[in-house]
Parts: structure tokens; C-alpha cells; sequence
């Protein structure tokens, strides 16, 4: 016990004596939250379009009166002539253009088959995917209700179209900000990148620096070499993930509907794999570098597979099934549960428990690892 | 043009690479690494926003309601993983993110239909996940619409009105892009992140390993001077990372279909300009800080957050307010980014992406001479250790 | 109580297929100050770093104060206290805050650290100076500082890994006293050096060359045992000439150069006297002094591995 406390007694006169440290840890987090808390935004609106009419009919202008209205897109020119198009999206100017061909309301009005033509900036394939989206649906919703007025003409009284409405609800996100989603996000990524990095290099530092030699020549034990050296950065762990909630809270004014004792018990468990991951990686490396690329390698996977943009379910089952073994999967679930949705232990138990054992086998291979001998 | 000696020059690559090389691991990082998450990443991840796990409240329970739920149960836009007995059980489910969207419908709907009113059934979407939420209403909406076009067809099928068809059928042709593929668009995001990430991360622990290790007095007492000490440091990183480059693109055109549309000596430029501004950076803060651990935050918290999400690889900058799209212009992976896709995907010319080569230009001078002129200021300052009294 | 508080027997270590350590045995006695002599890369750390429980050993057995430092390491590093070569202590802490952190870790509560912090500073020469940086110190302070806590918590033996490294000879001396001082309290001290006069100070030396113990004893019998043979002493400003010359003649068994001066090992003294200045002044080489020397131990050392190296490579004779 004694020896806990001095080692972290001596790890936080080290951080103190850094002067670069300190405001780096505190800081930059705040920094970052502000900036990606802006950017991070993964509503498609706006859509910058092109629009060419060559029929130029009553039909033409009617069905491109629902693109232009639904908010989905931004007109940025009228052009007449096909070619015109191709200036326009290679340049970025426009990611699409709506495209309706000459004898388009004729055809309709004949009763046949019209077409007409989305082209889309592939090359931007998210706002193309979704914008594509968008365009059919708009384009099928003004098919049917073409078709349902054909069919309300021929049929007369008696044979009314039905149509089955949509009553949209939209839970826990009325106002459906992206940022509400997005934030919690980034701050789980903060937490992991920043207590990730500084237990992994805190323990090879030490070996690098000659001190390991000398720490494991005296009766510490491993794990009280470990845990000394990892509480002070759980307790700095939950320093940040105060302060940047706080800014999440006031500032974005995200909500954070569920319990905060909960919130940061998440935060807890999941630091504890974020530091036991930190902690195998310095086992495994002899030198800083060694622990700095190890880490990289560690933090991209947990960032991208972890469900923060990417959805989980939409990846390959091999990688659903490796996302199982990443922490950032359970925690992501569990703060934008507690934080938007007021989720509490009866919804999350689960995450957390997943959390904890994930956490608990990472540690005990490194502790295993971790050895009291020079090589 | 600064004096500079070749003489001086090899024999800090010439190390340089010697310490490289003995770190086998590191090696292996640098090179195989961005390739090895281009392939993970390519494979796992895509924009497609389907299988939007989903849940039902059949109040109705008649064959039209289960032929509605059925609808949803085969398209592959919703993976259909409840079937719940009331409204209440909705909440806990959707807190927990086993599902995203819920659909309610009314006791009432079978009779609805069937007196020729229009039942409305609930579309239930977790809003916290703004985008699919969006995406899962309009696809709800789709089907539902889908699903009403067919009753009325089936009414009036047995009303003896048949023949009828769909008047509109719109033709979605994409250019450039033709399936559509979010792994094209990955690619080139994927490598300019993969890129900037680790090189400048181990450029950044060059200089600072120096310092930490106490070489850096005697390379100090040596006649190299600041210049040279960078580009000798820089070109072995350089070297490694082209390597690694072109085995991404490699990659990308072998399992991806991502060929090189535009020209490669164009496409090489850009790669190079990009690669000595990243370099720079990491130097640059190598140069700031004096612990490797530091260093390495540093070098991550400028890099991978910021190119993750203000280059334009996830998130499109056009949406983004206005002061973060002016701060976007201050990340260099940004222009790579715009010119990678520009090059690869759409196969324009230097006509076409001379706005970002003049800032890549940019971007690699500043942050090399940024650099320079740190190192010569911490060179020309005595070492301040030995205070004590001998 | 076990009669030595240091037993070696057969000590081996290896790195891949290098023999850092080759079946090394000896023993060292309670309260004794017992040096390891060697050239750097001989095996001396590598010795010492097994016998602190820090190395796994390939094969052999070693005890120290009574515990084997295969099975019981852990007790081993309570009973030892160790400097290791390079300087390791926390450059970032002051030097209070390295005292009290390693008596932490060596389990010293608040009231017998309170006690030992003055005693280490006294010793060390570094009242005063708690709240100064390590970092700030020069190579004397810090080693005083390091053996400083390596004698925290009153070990009864201390491993010393060449603590003067790097150190002025006023800074060696005073540290020698230091090693003197905790001799004569009882504290048995193992230390490793290349210094050839500091081994001098040792009650007991085993001279270790690749991996192997070469030679034994204490001083005294180490330089009248080994080397039977008189040895000369030439002065000359053409030293490295002189030896030149010297080195071809048969009658001379050994030449070595001692800054500026030669040391001839020759069968006679008489007849070496003679044709040493013979052959000298036949070579135009002027000779400034020539007098009988009694034999040091570096002659000694390098005796003993010439003498190992021409076993080994035998066949490639010298004179």
C-alpha cells in the first residue's frame, strides 16, 4: 500500500514538472471538443444541385418544384443545355444534377413510362449516396401522387386511393442535431486517445530512462508498480471527462438525461480498458517508438470499428465480430444512452459489464507480462 | 540558398536509417501499416446506411398487417430483431441502441384500409443518431408508399381496372462513380489519414529522441547545421513513407478497383508535397517539446482528430458552419485530400486542383522553415543542465 | 546466519549464442569489500545484475544473504541494496523526493524515513540541497545520491555496479571512504570497477575477462603471486618506439605502456637492465629512467589476460 502511494505520490510530481504536459492533458481536449463538436456533422442538406430542364413543361417544372422545395437541395444554377452539367460537378461546384429530358410531361401525360436523370458526384459518395436517396424518394412520392390523380380520374367516385400515412416520431433528438450524436462521441474518442497514449508510454519511459532498473530491483511488487503508476491517470481520466462534459453540457448544450454517477462509472470502466491496453502495449514495446506506433495501431481500429460513424451493422460479419473485443462499441453505446437518451443500469448493465470484463482480461495479460527482470 | 554540405548530409541519413532499420518493428509499422488499415478499413466501412435494426407493435395482428411487417421484415434497408407486445416496451429497447426504429400500428388498420380510409401508422425513429434516423423515416416513408401503391393497385385490380403502372421511373446514373462504392470514397480519404497520421507522428519522435537520450549535445558540438540535421532526418521517414504510399495505391487498385484515373506524375506530386509538409510538422513539434510522451500527444492530437474530421474524409465541409471551414483550412490533409480525389476518382488536371498544390506548397514550406528556424533558435541557447556546483 | 553472505557456483549466462558469463564461481565474505575487476563487456553487469534477482541466470546457482536468486529473487532484493552503472534515479524529482520516494518502495514509514532522509543527506554530502533538481547535480552528487538510497533501508549487502563512473578523483576518494565506512559497519560490498587503483581499496578481487574469473585473491596476493618475474620501468619520450623495439626481443616476456613510460617484464633484472639500455641506445632512443617497479595490478590484469588470450589463441605466439 505504501508503495502504491509513493510511486503515485512521485508520478504526479513528475507530471507537475513537465511543463508541457499539463496543459496539453487539460487543454487540448477542450480545444478539440469545440472544434469537432462544429465539425463533426453528418446531416446532408443543402446539397449544392444543378438543375437542367430540357422539356420545360408544366410536368418538368411541377416535379422539379419537389426537389428544389424538399430542403435536400440547393440550387446553384439552371443550365439548359446537357454539356453544362459537367463544369459544375468537376469543380465540386455541384455534387448532383437533376436532369429532365425533352417530352417529359408528354409522356406522362400519354400515360407512359417518363424518365428522368440524377447524376451525382460518386467521388463524394456520402453526400451522393444519401443525396441519390433523397432524389428517389422524392422522385417516387411524385410518381405516386401522379399515378394516385390518374387513378382518382379514371376510377371516378367510389375507388379513392389509399394511401397509408407515415406519423413520424422522432425520439430523444426532436430537433434531430447531429451534434447530439456526434459529441458524445468525441468525447469517448479524447478520453481513449489521451489516457491511452500516457499509459503506454509512462511505463517505457522508465525502461528507456534506466529508472525501471532500479524500481524492480526493490521489493515493489508488479501490480503495485502498476497500479501505482496507472491511478494517477484514472484520476486525470476523470478530471477531463468532467471537464469536457461540462463543455458538452453548457457550451453545446447537449443533455445529459440519465445519471451522472452512472456517466462516469462508464467512464471509469471503460478507462479501464483504454489503460490496460495502454499498459500491454508497454509490455510489449522496449523502446517509446515501439509503444507510439503499437498505440496508433491499437487507437485507429478502436475508433473506427467502435460504431462512432460507421454503423456496426452494416460492416462485414468478420468485423461485427471483432468490434466485440473493442471497448469503444459498449462505452459509445452506453454515454449516448445516458446522455441523450436517459438510459440508466437496467438498459446499460450489460455495456458495462462487457466493459469491465474486456477491462479485466487486458489487464491480467499485462500484469502476466509484466515481469521483474531485465529481459 | 543556405550552404549545404553533402558531406554532412549522409552520414545523418546514413544514421538515421541505421536506427530505423535496428527497430525492426518500427519498420514494419511505418511501411506495412497504412496498407494494413486500408484493407481492414476498406473492407469494414461503408456510408450505406442499411440493416437499421428495427422494431414492431402489431395492434392490428390481420393478414394486411402482417403482409405490411413483412415488407419491412425482407428489405434490406431494416433488419426486423422485435416483435413487441405494446408502445411501452418501445423505450427501454431503444435506449439500450438494440434498435433505431420502431413501427406502430393501429388496431385499426386492417378495417381502415379496407373502408377505403387511410390508416396512419407510426414511424418511430431514435433521433439521437440524426443521420439515420433521417434516413430510416425516408425509407419508412418509401415503403410505406410502395406498400400503399400496390393496395390501391390490388382495389382496383378487383374493381377490374388493370393495366395500370408506375408513370415515372427515374434513371439514377452516377457519374464517376458508378456503383457507388463507399469504398472508393474511403480510399483516398483513408490514405491521406493513414498518411499524415503515422509520419508525422514518427517524425515528430526523431529530434525529440535526440533530446531525450542526450545525443543531442554532441550533435550540437558537430558542424551539422539545423538544415541539415532536418533533411537528414527527414529524407529516410520520406523514403519509408513514398513506400508506403504507393503500396496503398497499389492495394487500392488490386482489391478496391481504385485506378489512378489522372496522371501519376501529377498524383506523385501531391503525394510528395503532402508527405515533406507532414514531415515538417512532426519535426516541428519535436522540436518544441522536450519528452518523447509529449511529443507524441501532441503529434496525435494535431493529426488524427483534426484529419479524421476536419479534412473532409468523413464529414463534408460544406456543412460545417462557417469558422470551422475556416479552420479547415488550416489542415494540410484537407487540400490532399480534395487533390487525391480529384486526381484518383475524377481524373482532372492541374487546371483543375492548382488551388490545393499552391496550398500543400504552402503548407510544406511553412512548416519546414517553422521548423529550421526553432532548431537553430534551441541550438544557439547553451545548455542549460549542469547548474550545480561540481 | 550463513557463513558467506555471497555464494557463486558455476554462474552462467547467455545471450543467444554470446557467453556473457562463463561458469563463474566464488565466494565473498560477510562485512568484506569484494571487487570485480574487468575491461568493459567482460561480464562484470551481467554478473551483478543476476546476482540482484534483475537476470534470469542460463544455468548455475548463486545465493545471496542466504536466499537463491533463482527461487527467492524477491527476497533477495529485500536483503540487497543496488547502484545500478548508469545514473537512475528520477532526474525530474528533487533529491528529497527521490529519498523519500524509494524509502517508500522499500516500505519505510513516515517516522523511520523522517529519520533516514538526514543520515542519507549527511552522507551524501547533500545537506542542504533537498530541493534541488536531480537533474541539476554533477556526476559526484548523483552517485553519492544514488548510493545514498541504496542504503535507505539498511541492507546487509550492497551491490555497487562501477559507481565512479564518470567521476573526478576527489569525488572517487570520497565515495571510497563512503564504501570504507559501510564496511566497517558490517555491510558486506560487492562492487564492480575498471579502475585498476580503486581495486587497491579491496579487501578480496576476482579479475573477470570474457566471461571468465582470470584471477583471485586479495591485492597483496595477487601482486606478489602472480607476477614472479621483475618488471622494469622505462622512461623515454619515444615511448611507443621503444616498445617497438623492445617487443621483438626474446628475452622480453611482457611490454606495456603506462602513459609515459614502458613496463618491460624481462627473467633477470640485472641482464634486463642491460640489454635494455643496449638495445635502446643502439636504436637512437634516449632513455630517461630505468628502475625496478614493483607490480601493480593493472600489470597484473594485464598479465592475466595475455596470458588468457594467448591460451586461447595458441599457436599465434608472442615472445
Amino acid at each position: 500500500m505504501k508503495a502504491i502511494l509513493s510511486i503515485v505520490r512521485k508520478e504526479f510530481l513528475q507530471l507537475r514538472r513537465d511543463p508541457r504536459l499539463f496543459p496539453v492533458l487539460f487543454i487540448s481536449p477542450i480545444i478539440q471538443l469545440l472544434l469537432l463538436g462544429y465539425a463533426a456533422n453528418l446531416d446532408v442538406r443543402d446539397i449544392p444541385a444543378v438543375v437542367c430542364d430540357l422539356d420545360r413543361s408544366a410536368a418538368s417544372r411541377d416535379f422539379l418544384d419537389g426537389f428544389v422545395n424538399s430542403g435536400y437541395f440547393t440550387v446553384r444554377a439552371r443550365v439548359g443545355r446537357m454539356a453544362d452539367i459537367d463544369r459544375f460537378l468537376d469543380n465540386g461546384q455541384a455534387a448532383m444534377a437533376l436532369v429532365v429530358p425533352r417530352g417529359f410531361g408528354d409522356q406522362l401525360a400519354a400515360g407512359r413510362p417518363a424518365s428522368a436523370m440524377v447524376v451525382a458526384d460518386g467521388s463524394e459518395s456520402q453526400s451522393a449516396t444519401i443525396g441519390v436517396n433523397y432524389a428517389t424518394m422524392i422522385a417516387g412520392r411524385y410518381a405516386q401522387r401522379v399515378m394516385l390523380e390518374k387513378l382518382a380520374r379514371v376510377a371516378g367516385a367510389g375507388a379513392k386511393p389509399v394511401q397509408v400515412g407515415a406519423e413520424v416520431r422522432v425520439w430523444y433528438n426532436p430537433e434531430l442535431r447531429s451534434r447530439n450524436f456526434m459529441i458524445p462521441g468525441v468525447l469517448g474518442l479524447i478520453l481513449m486517445i489521451m489516457t491511452m497514449s500516457v499509459a503506454s508510454m509512462g511505463i517505457v519511459r522508465e525502461k528507456e530512462a534506466g529508472t525501471m532498473e532500479q524500481l524492480i530491483v526493490t521489493p515493489v511488487r508488479p501490480y503495485e508498480l502498476i497500479i501505482g503508476k496507472l491511478l494517477p491517470f484514472v484520476l486525470i481520466g476523470l478530471f477531463e471527462a468532467a471537464f469536457v462534459l461540462a463543455v458538452a453540457k453548457y457550451w453545446f448544450v447537449v443533455p445529459v438525461r440519465g445519471s451522472l454517477l452512472l456517466l462516469f462509472g462508464m467512464c471509469l470502466a471503460f478507462m479501464l480498458n483504454t489503460l490496460g491496453f495502454g499498459l500491454f502495449i508497454s509490455t510489449i514495446s522496449r523502446t517509446q517508438q515501439q509503444a507510439m506506433f503499437t498505440t496508433v495501431f491499437f487507437i485507429m481500429p478502436m475508433m473506427l470499428l467502435g460504431g462512432f460513424v460507421f454503423p456496426i451493422e452494416n460492416m462485414p460479419p468478420f468485423f461485427q465480430a471483432v468490434s466485440h473485443v473493442v471497448p469503444t462499441r459498449y462505452f459509445f453505446i452506453a454515454i449516448r444512452g445516458i446522455m441523450l437518451r436517459g438510459a440508466g443500469w437496467p438498459e446499460l448493465w450489460d455495456q458495462a459489464a462487457s466493459l469491465l470484463l474486456l477491462g479485466a482480461v487486458v489487464f491480467a495479460l499485462s500484469i502476466l507480462r509484466f515481469r521483474k527482470k531485465l529481459d | 540558398m543556405s550552404v549545404l554540405s553533402l558531406c554532412c548530409l549522409r552520414p545523418v541519413i546514413r544514421k538515421e536509417f541505421r536506427q530505423i532499420r535496428r527497430d525492426a518493428r518500427s519498420l514494419m509499422f511505418m511501411t506495412f501499416l497504412p496498407a494494413f488499415m486500408l484493407l481492414l478499413f476498406g473492407y469494414a466501412l461503408n456510408f450505406d446506411v442499411k440493416h437499421i435494426p428495427l422494431a414492431v407493435v402489431d395492434q392490428d395482428g390481420s393478414r394486411a398487417s402482417r403482409d405490411l411487417v413483412d415488407r419491412f421484415r425482407t428489405t434490406e434497408y431494416f433488419d426486423l430483431k422485435a416483435v413487441l407486445p405494446r408502445t411501452a416496451a418501445i423505450d427501454p429497447v431503444m435506449a439500450r441502441e438494440d434498435i433505431r426504429a420502431a413501427l406502430v400500428i393501429p388496431p385499426t388498420f386492417s378495417d381502415d384500409l379496407l373502408a377505403g380510409r387511410g390508416p396512419a401508422v407510426q414511424v418511430i425513429v431514435d433521433g439521437s443518431n440524426a443521420m439515420s434516423g433521417t434516413t430510416a423515416a425516408g425509407y419508412a416513408g418509401a415503403i410505406l408508399q410502395s406498400y400503399s401503391g400496390r393496395v390501391t393497385l390490388d382495389a382496383l385490380g378487383r374493381r377490374g381496372l388493370t393495366g395500370l403502372v408506375v408513370p415515372l421511373d427515374t434513371d439514377v446514373r452516377v457519374w464517376y462513380n458508378p456503383e457507388l462504392r463507399s469504398a472508393r470514397f474511403l480510399i483516398p480519404g483513408l490514405m491521406a489519414f493513414i498518411l499524415m497520421v503515422i509520419v508525422t507522428v514518427s517524425t515528430a519522435f526523431s529530434v525529440v529522441r535526440e533530446k531525450e537520450r542526450g545525443t543531442m549535445d554532441q550533435i550540437r558540438l558537430s558542424s551539422i547545421r539545423p538544415l541539415e540535421l532536418i533533411l537528414g532526418k527527414v529524407v529516410p521517414y520520406a523514403a519509408i513513407s513514398l513506400g508506403s504510399a504507393h503500396l496503398v495505391l497499389l492495394l487500392g487498385q488490386v482489391l478496391f478497383g481504385v485506378g489512378i484515373r489522372g496522371s501519376y506524375p501529377l498524383l506523385l506530386a501531391a503525394i510528395v508535397l503532402f508527405l515533406t509538409g507532414a514531415l515538417g510538422q512532426g519535426i516541428l513539434i519535436s522540436a518544441v517539446t522536450r519528452t518523447q510522451q509529449v511529443a507524441f500527444l501532441i503529434a496525435i492530437l494535431t493529426t488524427m482528430l483534426p484529419t479524421f474530421i476536419l479534412s473532409g474524409f468523413v464529414f463534408p465541409i460544406r456543412n460545417m458552419p462557417a469558422v470551422i471551414q475556416a479552420v479547415t483550412y488550416l489542415v494540410p490533409a484537407r487540400y490532399f485530400l480534395a487533390a487525391l480525389r480529384a486526381i484518383i476518382l475524377k481524373g482532372v488536371g492541374l487546371w483543375a486542383v492548382w488551388p490545393q498544390f499552391l496550398f500543400l506548397a504552402g503548407f510544406a514550406a511553412l512548416s519546414v522553415g517553422a521548423a529550421a528556424v526553432l532548431l537553430r533558435r534551441s541550438e544557439t541557447e547553451r545548455p542549460r543542465r549542469r547548474r550545480g556546483r561540481r | 546466519m550463513p557463513e558467506y553472505a555471497i555464494e557463486v557456483k558455476d554462474l552462467t549466462k547467455r545471450f543467444g549464442d554470446f557467453t556473457a558469463v562463463d561458469a563463474v564461481s566464488f565466494e565473498v565474505e560477510r562485512g568484506r569489500i569484494f571487487g570485480f575487476l574487468g575491461a568493459n563487456g567482460a561480464g562484470k553487469s551481467t554478473t551483478i545484475r543476476m546476482l540482484c534477482g534483475l537476470l534470469d541466470p542460463t544455468s548455475g546457482m548463486a545465493s545471496v544473504g542466504g536466499f537463491d536468486i533463482r527461487r527467492q529473487p524477491e527476497k533477495v532484493k529485500r536483503a540487497i541494496g543496488y547502484m545500478s552503472q548508469r545514473f537512475s534515479l528520477y532526474e525530474d524529482l528533487t533529491v528529497a523526493e527521490n529519498i523519500r520516494f524509494f524509502g517508500g518502495a522499500y516500505g519505510l514509514t513516515g517516522k523511520a524515513l523522517d529519520a533516514r532522509l538526514p543520515w542519507v543527506l549527511r552522507m551524501a554530502g547533500l545537506a542542504g540541497r533537498e530541493r534541488s533538481l536531480t537533474r541539476t547535480l554533477s556526476a559526484g552528487w548523483k552517485q553519492r545520491l544514488a548510493l545514498g538510497c541504496a542504503v535507505l533501508h539498511e541492507p546487509k549487502i550492497v551491490f555497487l555496479d562501477e559507481p565512479t563512473g564518470g567521476v573526478d578523483p576527489a569525488s572517487r576518494r570520497r565515495f571510497w571512504e563512503l564504501i570504507n565506512g559501510l564496511s566497517e559497519g558490517g555491510v558486506t560490498v560487492f562492487v564492480t570497477t575498471h579502475y585498476m587503483d580503486e581495486a587497491e581499496y579491496c579487501n578480496d578481487i576476482r579479475l573477470i575477462h570474457a566471461g571468465r574469473i582470470v584471477a583471485g585473491g586479495s591485492p597483496q596476493e595477487l601482486k606478489t603471486a602472480v607476477i614472479r618475474n621483475p618488471i622494469l620501468e622505462v622512461s623515454s619520450d619515444r615511448v611507443v618506439d621503444a616498445m617497438e623495439v623492445l617487443q621483438k626481443e626474446p628475452w622480453v616476456l611482457e611490454t606495456s605502456i603506462f602513459g609515459t613510460s614502458l613496463h618491460v617484464s624481462v627473467a633477470d633484472e640485472s641482464e634486463g637492465r642491460r640489454l635494455i639500455r643496449e638495445r635502446l641506445a643502439r636504436a637512437g632512443i634516449a632513455v630517461l629512467r630505468l628502475d625496478r617497479i614493483r607490480p601493480s595490478l593493472e600489470d597484473v590484469f594485464i598479465h592475466k589476460i595475455e596470458e588468457q588470450d594467448g591460451a586461447a589463441g595458441a599457436g599465434e605466439g608472442r615472445p
